[in-house]
């Protein structure tokens, strides 16, 4: 008697496969990555779920959901498409590079002042007095040449320009020359980062002693940074009231018009859509810009919300938006390419990257041996876990597997 | 291809399970299609080379040429090995396609539509050596929706309906009714071949191609000075064996293959209008219907529903889609169409594949304003709804004074629904007749020769 394993795909999808399996995973994964953790560290299951379930409720975490919320929003109209742009590194920090050109150019001028005058200069309303003094000894102090309001709008539109303009090479090279925008926009990301430093290193570069060739910029003026939910948090009411309004502007873009539904069918059948009488490389390179858009605000968000400051890349792993690019890829995967489950998942995701941050400070007392792994090791132990576990989930979901008898 | 979910496959009395076309030619079992599965830009031998596992990985071609010549002898099939498949008419790929499957060593021969189109002499030396084939020892499935074929060729036949075995009758026992009545029960009575009523044409031409020049894929001329004209309330059918340059036709009038030379016009605003590689949506915004070859991969999105297969139109949905509208859209079509479906928000894919041709053809006879563009409308309907679908084009023609375009492989629907009617044969017009004086025979020979 011979037994034969049988694996087919199904016709069907399975039922509430897209809540069931999102959820198991996670579930199964973090259980998995305990005991990963355990065999390898000894580090005490128990922690580690009382880390996930603080992170779960922590404020600390919401800046980090908001910028993946947004970002996995701003994936899953290309990933829809079946356009894959892995570029939104690049394009956050192109956002960046623009924002800290409005916020740090356009909006203030730079009056010189001796360090006699400068008492006068400290106490002015509109005035930002950069701490350190500059390479002759004198100080530079901000003043805002415009609205503050405006000059964050305005911010806000050059990053989401600077961040299309980035998608939309790397879409024109797809649509008009067949070339994959999986490598191209990959490959900029990196292009963006060595522009970045030439940046911080150039046109950018501080005026002061401490950051002139330094590789650092100056600093945002106050009034024109984001402000603050709470002092327990590094999320601010800007970053959240673009997260609302960007979520529902693609909700209903993908879901109630022609549009959007366009975008999903080229994803599985480009062709129909050309006998449809539709320009398919128009969509492809609206797709990637809309996507690099969005992915530029997230720069401003960055740049006005949390550094305020632009910090050279040391090493190409490290670049100032912690990959959270990348991660964001993870997030829209997770919902799967549905946006209703792109909050849920980037939620989830934010609270394990917390997760390991709070486990790493809490091991800190417990073993010697532990201690020595980073915050950053145990976050990619947790979310390898919920992965794989994904992945294996999503391979039951799309086959059936069973095994038959043969012959007599 | 699909793993049976219960069930069991016995070859010669041992249970076997198939999870892969390899496992069933092992067996001796081997299929041969209605699409030629040829590889175009290598050679007949090669593409047979790829399928022979007895020629292993490394292979002397001469051997192979040799082989090949042996064995197309004795089916009765002339071919030079060395010609690149690209090359091959339609009857010609067809003929290799079975000469591979013999050569497989097959036991089990299974033809899926495989010779439905083929012209009537190659059928028959077909048939010939089929018996012979029979004769030997082996034996052969031959589906088909052409009763008269199974009659023909056929000791047993056998019949499915909606997936569900009817009955098994030996073929000298029955008549053309009782089979027909096999598969159709009560709605056989609707099946006809008789013409539907002529429509006179109005003197408005609402398609006119002139000394149309159009590349295949492997860059040479498929169609080659192709002059038609359809005028409103008129059907004007295209007879042709399939590969005689009637698909890129086609695909030139509505804008998806580049013209190299020659012109398209289509009527607009009262005169006609070029349209020559302006692009699909300026065509289809003119109030063209298309219905594509290959629909379920041209013609609809399978991962969508109903719904969304109507809205994803400019002619139907324009920016914001408003869902109630296109639902009651929807549901009208349903109802007109009979098409069975849990709901008018039911994936596509989850119907079946007539029911998936009536989506289609509801949808491109609603927004088809002036013309309709249609290549094999009903080739996998069944034959009652064929029969339908052809009626209720011709209704339209009659009533509302549609042009339509029909470029169809089946003989049966040119003569039942054109009022004019012209053959295709490498890519020229080779004559054009009335449909009332039209004789079969002389189209047939005209299509071969």
């Amino acid at each position: 008697m011979k037994m034969r394993l049988i694996v087919t795909k199904r016709v069907k999808p399975l039922k509430f496969g897209g809540i069931i399996i999102p959820f198991l995973s996670i579930v199964v994964g973090i259980f998995l990555a305990t005991i990963a953790l355990y065999g390898l560290a000894r580090v005490p299951p128990l922690l580690v779920y009382g880390a996930i379930g603080q992170s779960l409720i922590s404020p600390q975490m919401l800046q980090t959901f908001v910028m993946l919320t947004i970002l996995g929003v701003a994936l899953i109209i290309p990933f829809n498409a079946a356009v894959w742009n892995i570029g939104a590194e690049g394009q956050i920090i192109w956002g960046m590079i623009m924002s800290a050109f409005i916020g740090l150019t356009v909006a203030v001028r730079y009056i010189i002042v001796s360090p006699s005058d400068l008492p006068k200069y400290t106490n002015m309303p509109g005035m930002f007095v950069l701490p350190t003094p500059t390479v002759s000894g004198a100080y530079a102090v901000e003043a805002l040449t415009m609205n503050p309001g405006a000059a964050i709008c305005l911010m806000l539109i050059v990053a989401g320009i600077a961040g299309a303009v980035w998608a939309l090479i790397a879409g024109l090279m797809r649509a008009y020359l067949d070339i994959d925008e999986v490598a191209t926009t990959l490959i900029m990301n990196y292009i963006a980062y060595y522009a970045y430093n030439y940046i911080v290193y150039g046109p950018l570069q501080g005026i002061t002693i401490s950051t002139s060739g330094f590789g650092l910029s100056n600093a945002l003026h106050p009034a024109l940074r984001f402000s603050r939910i709470s002092t327990a948090t590094t999320a601010t009411w800007e970053g959240v009231a673009l997260m609302i309004a960007i979520f529902v502007i693609a909700w209903f873009v993908l879901r109630q018009t022609t549009f959007g539904l366009r975008l999903r069918i080229l994803g599985s059948n480009p062709q129909v859509l050309r006998a449809a009488g539709i320009n398919v490389r128009k969509y492809i390179v609206l797709a990637l810009t809309i996507s690099g858009a969005i992915a530029g605000l997230v720069g401003t968000i960055l740049f006005a919300g949390n550094l305020y400051q632009l910090i050279k890349i040391k090493t190409i792993t490290t670049p100032p938006t912690h990959n959270i690019g990348y991660t964001a890829i993870l997030v829209s995967w997770l919902s799967m390419l549905d946006i209703r489950g792109v909050p849920i998942a980037a939620y989830i995701v934010a609270s394990l990257f917390q997760a390991g941050i709070n486990l790493q400070s809490s091991l800190g007392g417990v073993s010697g041996g532990s201690a020595m792994i980073s915050s950053g090791a145990l976050t990619y132990v947790l979310i390898g876990f919920v992965l794989t576990t994904f992945t294996v989930l999503r391979v039951f979901a799309e086959y059936s597997i069973k095994v038959v008898r043969e012959g007599r | 291809m699909y793993v049976p979910d219960s069930g069991e496959i016995y070859v010669n009395g041992k249970r076997v399970i198939f999870t892969s076309p390899i496992d069933a030619i092992r067996h001796g079992i081997s299929l041969v299609s209605q699409i030629p599965q040829l590889i175009g830009s290598l050679t007949i031998s090669e593409n047979i080379i790829l399928g022979l596992e007895r020629f292993g990985m490394m292979t002397n071609i001469r051997r192979v040429e040799n082989y090949i010549r042996e064995e197309s002898e004795e089916v009765g099939i002339k071919v030079d090995p060395n010609t690149e498949v690209w090359k091959l008419s339609y009857t010609q790929k067809q003929l290799v396609e079975l000469l591979r499957a013999v050569m497989l060593g097959a036991k089990v021969l299974m033809l899926d539509e495989a010779i439905t189109f083929l012209p009537i002499r190659e059928k028959r030396k077909f048939y010939k050596f089929m018996r012979k084939f029979a004769s030997q020892g082996g034996s052969v499935i031959l589906i088909t929706h052409k009763i008269p074929e199974a009659l023909e060729v056929a000791d047993r036949i056998s019949v499915l309906r909606r997936g569900k075995y009817v009955g098994t009758v030996e073929t000298r026992t029955v008549t053309i009714d009782d089979v027909r009545k096999m598969m159709f029960g009560e709605r056989s009575a609707q099946i006809t071949y008789e013409r539907l009523p002529t429509s006179t044409p109005d003197d408005k031409v609402v398609l006119d191609v002139r000394d149309l020049w159009v590349m295949g894929d492997y860059g040479a001329f498929s169609v080659k000075g192709v002059k038609l004209q359809v005028r409103a309330g008129e059907v004007l059918g295209i007879a042709g064996v399939a590969g005689n340059g009637q698909l890129e036709l086609v695909q030139a009038i509505m804008g998806l293959r580049k013209v190299s030379k020659g012109r398209v016009a289509i009527l607009a605003n009262g005169g006609l209008k070029d349209v020559t590689n302006k692009g699909t949506g300026k065509v289809r915004s003119l109030g063209i219907g298309y219905i594509p070859d290959e629909p379920l991969k041209f013609g609809v999105s399978m991962e969508n529903n109903i719904e969304e297969n109507l809205a994803m139109l400019p002619a139907i949905a324009k920016g914001i889609i408003k869902w109630g509208q296109i639902r009651g859209l929807a549901n009208k079509l349903i109802n007109e169409f009979k098409v069975v479906t849990p709901s008018s928000r039911t994936p596509v894919k989850l119907l079946s594949g007539g029911n998936i041709m009536k989506v289609l053809v509801a949808r491109e006879l609603s927004i088809a304003k002036k013309l309709l563009v249609a290549y094999n409308p009903t080739r996998a309907l069944d034959e009652v709804t064929a029969v339908m679908v052809r009626k209720i084009i011709k209704e339209k023609v009659l009533k509302e004074r549609l042009a339509v375009l029909l470029v169809s492989e089946d003989l049966d629907e040119i003569f039942q629904v054109s009022d004019t009617i012209a053959v295709m044969n490498s890519g020229r017009i080779v004559k054009t007749f009335p449909a009332e004086k039209a004789e079969r025979e002389q189209v047939e020979k005209l299509m071969v020769m």
